[in-house]
């Protein structure tokens, strides 16, 4: 699996759940993925839908940053953000909230 | 004289002693807040290990159980291990007795139960009295998600809570407690009313008192709130935002209900670490501490 197909995998499942639609509809964010340090595209929720843009975005709420392979796996589902986050695989910028936010995100759409 | 000290993540503005009688013998309590720094709270764990009859862990739980399932919170588990001499209680050994039977007694006198309506702010810390208020027929709303993440999520049933438990505390166990929980000057932070219309469609609202009052709107007309921890600050500030009364479900000591790990240490203090939840709810009812409930309407 691709990064982009990953990302796609995620946002998939977010606009397929309409709950989680329904409660994110007021949560406007850009989260940049960066591999490596270099941006390499984002993930775009607007008014309780998900995309994935391609290349670097103009603006970043959030910022999640680690080697290609670590951010594959987190989003399609192999691997939870914590455990990346506190080993230092994965880096994460951003107000607490939202970075809390997206976590759960995370874990309620690939939870068990 | 028995000596025990609250080791609290919390703001330092809350710092407190009383004494308290227990049995014949006088109990010193003391808490002293780390404004949310783990190392600093460590380190004067270390210091009082040995020094005193008991320690007790304010701001953050070794562990949540959730039916039935036990999640350790990784900065409780380093500070319960941070002493190897003196006992360390977070208040759970109290917690899931003292909250049901707080519960049960507002049923019997007839203050909750069917078409009441409970904002229970937090309820993955304190899943006894999430039970015990479904159980009373109260309609229940949980507000984890809500409380911690700022996502208009509410919970409805002990089922889904159950299931969120399973989703989501593996991993967020592990996480610094700061994360999760308002700790050190958050807990002082202006209230943020976004989430108002929960705290006015609620005729109660249950959890944890910094949960209560960062999410608290002044409108809150008639409410009744369930806590434990209170100083007589919070109590003019409840009152000033429209509560109508406060049940703690901790007995209050010279003008102040402490946690459940203050009351939990007190126990240990003069039972002896080993006595369980049977016997400290013995000695509170041979020594008459009841949990406290105050008219807020007179305060205000």
């Amino acid at each position: 699996m691709t990064l982009i197909e990953s990302l796609d995998a995620f946002a998939s499942r977010f606009n397929a759940n309409e709950r989680l639609r329904q409660m994110n509809r007021d949560w406007n964010r850009t989260i940049a993925i960066d591999v490596e340090g270099e941006p390499r595209c984002a993930l775009v929720l607007e008014d309780g839908h998900m995309r994935v843009e391609p290349g670097a975005p103009s603006a970043r709420d959030i910022a999640l940053g680690a080697a290609e392979p670590v951010l594959v796996d987190i989003f399609g589902g192999e691997l939870g953000p914590t455990e990346p986050y506190l080993d230092g695989r994965l880096t994460v910028q951003g107000s607490q909230e939202d970075v809390l936010r997206l976590d759960f995100l995370s874990m309620l759409i690939w939870g068990e | 004289m028995k000596r025990v000290v609250s080791v609290s993540l919390g703001t330092p503005r809350r710092d407190g002693t009383s004494e308290v009688e227990l049995l014949g013998e006088t109990v010193r309590v003391e808490r002293r807040g780390t404004d949310g720094d783990v190392d600093r709270a460590e380190a004067l764990i270390r210091e009082l290990d040995g020094n005193v009859d008991a320690i007790g862990l304010g701001g953050v739980d070794v562990y949540l159980e959730v039916g039935g399932d036990r999640y350790p919170i990784a900065d409780g588990v380093r500070l319960r291990d941070a002493a190897r001499r003196t006992p360390v209680v977070d208040g759970h050994g109290l917690k899931d007795t003292l909250e049901r039977r707080v519960v049960e007694d507002l049923a019997r006198a007839g203050r909750v139960g069917p078409g009441t309506r409970v904002l229970m702010v937090s309820a993955l810390d304190r899943f006894g009295m999430a039970q015990a208020l479904t159980e009373a027929g109260c309609t229940m709303v949980f507000g984890d998600v809500i409380f911690t993440t700022g996502m208009d999520y509410p919970v409805t049933t002990l089922e889904e809570l159950g299931k969120l438990a399973r989703r989501v505390l593996p991993q967020l166990a592990r996480l610094p407690h700061g994360m999760l929980y308002p700790t050190g000057a958050r807990q002082e932070e202006a209230p943020d009313e976004r989430f108002a219309r929960y705290f006015e469609a609620a005729d109660l609202v249950a959890g944890d008192i910094h949960f209560i009052m960062r999410y608290l709107s002044g409108r809150a007309h008639g409410l009744t709130v369930l806590t434990n921890s209170t100083t007589e600050s919070d109590r003019a500030s409840l009152a000033r935002r429209g509560v109508r009364s406060l049940v703690t479900t901790t007995p209050v000591f010279q003008g102040r209900s402490y946690g459940t790990n203050v009351v939990e240490a007190m126990l240990v203090a003069r039972l002896g670490p080993g006595a369980g939840p049977e016997r400290y709810m013995e000695l509170l009812d041979r020594v008459g501490l009841e949990p406290g409930s105050f008219d807020l309407e007179v305060s205000r």
